[in-house]
């Protein structure tokens, strides 16, 4: 399988999955005009993905400072598809990196959080 | 037309009206008109958490009229239409304001209404549990968002979500929000 990248832009991140790796990094913000059409193909990559990952360790790290409601809908669809592979024994672990300050972006890590069971979900502050 | 230009300006100003935008909207204006506002709030030393805030709901009532408006010039391709709406963003006794205003179909004004009014009568912690739920279900069809935009703006905002809708000629309404930050 092929590294999944896209080049941040002003309303979409930095989007980088490397299948040799297990490492998918999601960084920047996310507010474009159709979420789910932009998302799409990243979500296809990834259900190629969680096909074959059968028990390795998987390591996601998101560091978003703004998403909008709609992009929010697609992190809960990334975040419950992970979910599901950590269910059928891959080894998920979730880091949810937030700048201190950013009140919002620590709840909506939280409310993430409290919405899934099998990953390992880290809330983890970066300092200014 | 001078005259009415310079009155019209000042009495934007006079009223605490930061941005006015009436007409065609689209992502790139969005994003544009996103940043200098961001700018601006930041230059006043606003603090950030409020720029989050107002950022955000600016973000979802452009996208509403983006998606939603039923006065539109469509194109070919799908993400590249225009459609037409108002915008203000004011500040009024040290709060920040945000209303929008756009066309939408007659037979849409049932389904809004009954949304907002259960959004308004919501606590935070009901409207919290309601967008999680929300944001589990599958997208129905006709919606180009995700049918988040409004609880999320209920969350942002210090007070209830104001709307109005106004029945007009040939089957539109008109639709007003109000956000107060």
């Amino acid at each position: 399988m092929d590294i999944f990248t896209r080049e941040q832009t002003k309303s979409t991140p930095w989007i980088h999955f490397d299948p040799r790796e297990n490492r998918l990094q999601i960084q920047g913000e996310s507010y474009p005009e159709n979420s789910a059409s932009f998302y799409a193909p990243m979500m296809e990559w990834l259900e190629e993905y969680l096909n074959n990952v059968g028990d390795s360790g998987v390591r996601v790290d998101v560091e978003l400072v703004y998403f909008n409601s709609s992009s929010s809908k697609v992190f809960m669809n990334l975040f419950d598809r992970l979910d599901e592979a950590a269910k059928n024994g891959a080894y998920v672990q979730i880091n949810w990196m937030y700048h201190e300050d950013n009140e919002t972006a620590l709840e909506c890590g939280e409310e993430f959080l409290e919405d899934l069971e099998n990953v390992e979900f880290n809330l983890l502050p970066i300092e200014e | 037309m001078q005259n009415e230009i310079r009155s019209f300006y000042h009495q934007l100003q006079n009223q605490g009206i930061i941005f006015s935008f009436s007409g065609p909207i689209s992502q790139s204006l969005l994003e544009g008109i996103g940043q200098t506002l961001k700018q601006k709030m930041s230059l006043e030393e606003t603090s950030t958490n409020v720029i989050r805030k107002v950022f955000s709901i600016f973000v979802e009532l452009m996208q509403n009229i983006i998606n939603y408006s039923a006065q539109r010039v469509t194109s070919q391709e799908a993400d590249h239409e225009i459609s037409y709406g108002v915008l203000i963003v004011g500040k009024e006794e040290d709060q920040f304001y945000i209303i929008s205003g756009n066309y939408i179909q007659e037979d849409q004004e049932a389904a809004l209404q009954e949304k907002l009014a259960k959004i308004k009568s919501m606590d935070k912690e009901e409207l919290k549990q309601y967008y999680k739920q929300q944001r589990r279900l599958q997208a129905d069809e006709a919606s180009k968002g995700a049918g988040l935009g409004f609880i999320e703006m209920a969350r942002k905002a210090t007070q209830p979500i104001e709307y109005d809708i106004a029945r007009m000629e040939n089957g539109y309404s008109f639709f007003v929000v109000k956000a107060v930050i």
